[in-house]
């Protein structure tokens, strides 16, 4: 089985999805007319052709075709799951639904799949895959509030699914509540402390309530956004999106700091865990570094070095931007 | 390296056979079974086979021998990382790691998933964006992370 079917197509980019889409139909072919298949039962008994990633390529297919619209196909592949997992496996309830989800033609046919969910969870309320469907499809028609309820009794029956309280945390951010989506980002955190990028994504919403707010608060946040992006780069050498942030925030910080040399002195209060601000010194060199890695990445990443490839054009562009605004700020 | 280490490999073999065989075609002859000069030996009677060996097929086993330890040791793979930062480096850094071969192995970085999110996808705004993108014509060079 060649390597890209056992990527799942949902990431921002839409090419691996289109090429998926385009060998769906030899692959379902492929499967179905095999003289082996035919054979009567005792014999089926001797050929072995299940493996795991048969079935992994069968969703993932199954998603890159209802992403580029192949419905025809999509079913094909969500007939031959159902076939082999049953139609009341949790999984395959969640892909039914997705399947009908995608191919409902107005607001009609969307709150059928609704009560076709409620249903399903009234039977059985402990199935989490259709609960996490039935939230999906709320936020997706544009009933954010309804959705926050949802997730909100999720996250209550089932506390460490990180999954849930980061869709909850990103649905916080779309509605504007900065505060539950560092919250929900937290709790993330304590389920999976070792997530580097939870941790910048936790950097970057902080930052961005960091910029509502002034004074002593803003220093406060703009300490842990900094703090957050650290601990990232703590968790993953050479992490872009870790020396971007710290880049950022540093570059703020001693703004901030330098407006504020006479200004209010920003109380700590160990007791309630605060840290101390940092000191102008170590922002400084915070930032120094940051610049010297970003460039180094940026000067690696596009001259294609091996080891050094992963970096996609959207980032590093971003990150030549960052360093050629700032010095051009100094040459000024 | 690996041609080195093959050949170093390569060698041990031929000289541990040419050494085994040696000892056997000199076992045969006569003038082997005479007792050696120093008759106490460590195996008991019914296990001492009482045959001198000449010296340097003694030498050429072990010679052999080290020139496999040698050559295992340097064909064998790399070392992966152990430290955790280093692991993670590698899989935002290079292409090689976010490919997956097997189920289970590689995939880049496990907690993508987490911004991601494939059990809350939102079928419907994804698949209408990309049948936009499809009918605006799509990308028209293949460059960047797939």
């Amino acid at each position: 089985m060649p390597a890209p079917y056992l990527t799942a197509p949902i990431s921002a980019d839409p090419r691996p999805a289109l090429s998926l889409a385009a060998q769906a139909p030899t692959f379902t072919t492929s499967q179905a007319s095999s003289w082996w298949s035919s054979l009567p039962y005792p014999l089926t008994l001797f050929l072995n052709t299940e493996s795991q990633e048969k079935w992994t390529s069968y969703e993932n297919l199954f998603l890159a075709c209802l992403r580029t619209g192949d419905y025809p196909t999509a079913y094909t592949c969500l007939e031959a799951l159902i076939a082999r997992f049953g139609k009341t496996n949790d999984h395959i309830l969640a892909l039914q639904g997705l399947y009908q989800e995608a191919t409902a033609q107005n607001t009609g046919e969307l709150e059928e799949v609704m009560k076709a969910y409620d249903e399903v969870l009234r039977e059985d309320p402990t199935i989490f895959s259709v609960r996490k469907r039935r939230a999906a499809l709320l936020r997706s028609v544009g009933k954010a509030a309804e959705a926050i309820a949802d997730l909100t009794v999720l996250v209550d029956a089932s506390p460490t699914d990180a999954e849930a309280w980061a869709e909850l945390a990103d649905l916080y951010l779309s509605q504007g509540s900065l505060e539950q989506a560092v919250y929900c980002l937290e709790e993330v955190l304590l389920v999976m402390p070792n997530a580097w990028n939870m941790h910048a994504r936790l950097g970057e919403v902080v930052y961005m309530s960091a910029q509502k707010m002034e004074g002593g608060d803003q220093m406060k946040a703009l300490a842990e956004s900094m703090r957050r992006f650290c601990r990232s780069i703590e968790l993953c050498d050479g992490y872009l999106r870790g020396f971007y942030g710290l880049r950022v925030t540093t570059g703020t910080l001693l703004e901030t700091l330098q407006g504020a040399k006479k200004g209010q002195p920003t109380t700590s209060d160990p007791l309630a865990g605060d840290l101390a601000p940092p000191s102008v010194a170590t922002v400084k060199k915070l930032n120094a570094v940051a610049t010297a890695k970003l460039a180094e990445i940026v000067r690696r990443g596009t001259a294609g070095e091996k080891g050094w490839d992963g970096y996609s054009e959207a980032e590093l562009k971003a990150a030549k931007d960052l360093i050629d605004r700032d010095t051009q700020r100094i040459e000024r | 390296m690996a041609a080195i280490a093959t050949a170093i490999n390569v060698l041990g073999v031929l000289f541990l056979s040419h050494a085994v065989y040696s000892a056997y075609e000199h076992s045969l002859l006569p003038s082997a079974s005479t007792p050696p000069p120093l008759s106490h030996s460590l195996l008991p009677n019914s296990l001492d086979p009482k045959i001198t060996l000449p010296l340097d097929i003694t030498l050429e086993t072990l010679f052999s021998v080290l020139l496999l330890c040698a050559g295992m040791v340097l064909s064998s793979a790399d070392l992966k990382p152990i430290q955790w930062r280093v692991w993670a480096g590698t899989l935002e850094a290079s292409q090689e790691a976010r490919e997956v071969k097997e189920v289970g192995v590689g995939g880049g970085n496990p907690y993508q998933a987490l911004e991601e999110r494939v059990g809350f996808w939102d079928v419907r705004g994804v698949g209408k964006a990309t049948r936009g993108w499809m009918d605006g014509g799509g990308d028209k060079k293949g460059k960047g992370r797939a």
